[in-house]
């Protein structure tokens, strides 16, 4: 081994420590400083730090006119066992409140059932959704948002997939959920959930 | 003298470690130490990452030729050299070696191109020809992706992608010239913005079906946007500081480029964590930059006491912002060590400010690629600690969503 090979070894040894350590505990080279900027005010000393944003107000109603669907929102936690609640009132569907709101940089959910005891209820006819279906949303301030469906799917619910649905990323998208496939009469329950994905339009 | 040679050498070391984040070392190149090709996700974040970063220099290497300030723009054509390096050895990993060399040859025409285009901001037949030879390039790159995907990205929207990079870069270019710095810097960060989801698309053509399902994971996702947001901080403040300390009269827009980002991360944190999060880190990082612009307004002056002043107000930044991360985190990011990193990201932009500062712009560019990509690395750890804290408050498998008042019926389920 050449004295060229064991220097490109050590540098890379020393370089993968630095990665292995994820965060560089070595500070960049300092230069002495020196003034920079000639005499005069100095346009830095004026700037401040912007210390608010721009942030997305509650969904309150949701549209999907080619479905026939239009409905006030409520506001939806988790059941004391973890599951996600539903909406009490099967003609009202409902949003998801501890994930992201629709519009913002995130997965936002909303859930609806698909029938009640007697007969359809609000997102009864979300299976029919086709690509490039419009969705919009009112939003609590007056203003909306609006989504194009991308594609559904029908799970499982024993392989439920909450990652696809809840997990954390900062792209703006829209969740539907309901049920579907058949009943279980014995635990009063569908065995599958629908789920529409949407993009923003 | 011992201590400054022992972090120069280091900061040597920082730059090949650039080359390592980008997925195959600089050592691969001069035939030692090869290493293995990148996992699929990771070669995937260094496209994006070293892509948006080709977008800032080659904007700034613009910007100084516009200036008419050839050392500088010395010093950037160097830096957007070593990117491309970068770039050249992640396309060789994971396409070959003369795949490589031909993406260097293609993508090193376009950057002279841009240089002669903003070169020639008022000669018509500089830019005539500059814009020629771009239009040559966005077809060739085109080419060049749609045979090196086999077709998975197609050569229109290969092309297409290529029209609108270039397009930024000669309409920031534009503005830049005609003192329009608010429009300039918005294309400043439209085109970085661009260039990061460009990186994605690439990558997911060029590795593959494989690969591509390796992008679609949640916890790949939101480390990828978090580096695009922490990235485009640095870039931004690098920008900010810059014409700060020089006391540039593009500093108003830089300055509100960088307030526009950090509105997008208080956004970001409101989507992860809620409202009150996002008020508490944005009031925290808020303080962050104003204590790197005031550090840059006491180099400016000259003034020490100025300049003590931040670098003590940046500590007690760091302490807090870091007690606030591993809170919100429920101690997957322990503090002390947070603390530390966020210390280094400081130095690493103030040691930037005080070699741009005194010219030595060699020094400023390396500073800030490395400040770079360590905040990727840091994006790094909060995706994970983030993902790790937000899944378990996911709620627990599917919804009953029916009573059972359809079933049996022919309906549309």
């Amino acid at each position: 081994m050449g004295r060229a090979d064991l220097l490109w070894r050590a540098v890379a040894v020393l370089a993968a420590l630095l990665v292995g350590g994820s965060t560089l505990t070595a500070s960049a080279p300092r230069a002495e400083p020196v003034p920079a900027a000639p005499p005069g005010p100095l346009a830095v000393d004026s700037f401040r730090s912007a210390r608010s944003y721009a942030a997305v107000a509650a969904p309150v109603r949701l549209r999907i006119p080619a479905a026939g669907i239009d409905t006030a929102l409520g506001s939806l936690g988790r059941n004391p066992d973890g599951t996600v609640e539903v909406p009490t009132d099967p003609a009202e569907a409902g949003w998801f409140a501890e994930g992201p709101r629709p519009g913002q940089p995130g997965p936002a959910v909303i859930l609806g059932h698909v029938d009640s005891r007697t007969g359809p209820a609000v997102f009864y006819a979300l299976p029919t959704l086709r690509p490039g279906t419009l969705v919009t949303i009112d939003l609590s301030d007056g203003t909306g948002v609006a989504f194009r469906v991308a594609g559904q799917q029908r799970v499982a619910k024993t392989s439920f997939p909450t990652d696809e649905v809840y997990a954390p990323t900062l792209r703006p998208s829209l969740r539907l959920i309901t049920c579907g496939g058949t009943f279980d009469h014995t635990s009063r329950h569908y065995r599958d959930n629908v789920i529409v994905y949407a993009d923003p339009a | 003298m011992t201590d400054s040679r022992t972090r120069r050498a280091l900061a040597v070391f920082v730059v090949v470690l650039t080359g390592l984040v980008a997925g195959s070392s600089a050592l691969d190149r001069v035939g030692h130490l090869p290493l293995a090709a990148p996992a699929p996700a990771d070669a995937a974040l260094a496209l994006q990452t070293n892509l948006a970063y080709h977008s800032v220099l080659a904007a700034d290497l613009m910007r100084s030729r516009i200036r008419g300030d050839e050392d500088l723009a010395r010093a950037a054509e160097g830096a957007v050299a070593r990117n491309t390096d970068a770039m050249r050895d992640l396309v060789g990993a994971v396409l070959g070696d003369q795949w490589a060399e031909e993406f260097r040859l293609l993508w090193s025409a376009h950057v002279t191109a841009l240089s002669n285009y903003s070169s020639g901001v008022e000669d018509p037949g500089a830019r005539d020809a500059a814009r020629a030879a771009l239009s040559t390039f966005e077809g060739d790159l085109a080419g060049f992706l749609a045979t090196g995907s086999r077709g998975r990205l197609s050569r229109e929207a290969a092309r297409a992608a290529a029209y609108l990079h270039v397009d930024h870069l000669m309409r920031q270019a534009d503005a830049y010239a005609a003192r329009d710095y608010a429009r300039a810097d918005q294309l400043y960060r439209e085109g970085y913005a661009h260039t990061f989801a460009l990186g994605e698309t690439i990558a997911a053509a060029l590795l593959g079906p494989a690969g591509a399902e390796a992008l679609r994971e949640p916890g790949w996702r939101l480390r990828s946007q978090l580096a695009r947001l922490l990235g485009e901080h640095v870039v931004l403040a690098v920008a900010a500081t810059r014409a700060g300390v020089t006391n540039a009269p593009d500093f108003a827009a830089a300055g509100e480029a960088v307030n526009a980002n950090t509105r997008d991360l208080a956004g970001a944190i409101d989507t992860l964590f809620g409202a009150a999060a996002a008020q508490g880190f944005q009031s925290l990082w808020a303080d962050h930059v104003d204590q790197l612009m005031a550090y840059t307004g006491g180099v400016a002056a000259g003034d020490a006491g100025r300049r003590e002043a931040a670098v003590n107000r940046l500590k007690a930044f760091e302490r807090e912002f870091a007690a606030f991360l591993s809170t919100a985190t429920a101690g997957r990011l322990p503090a002390t060590a947070l603390a530390g990193t966020l210390l280094t990201h400081d130095q690493m932009l103030m040691a930037q400010i005080d070699a741009y500062a005194g010219k030595q712009y060699e020094q400023a560019h390396d500073s800030a690629y490395s400040t770079y990509h360590h905040m990727g690395e840091v994006a790094g750890d909060l995706a994970l600690a983030f993902s790790g804290t937000l899944g378990d408050r996911a709620p627990a498998g599917g919804s009953q969503t029916g009573y059972g008042g359809t079933a049996g019926h022919h309906g549309p389920r």
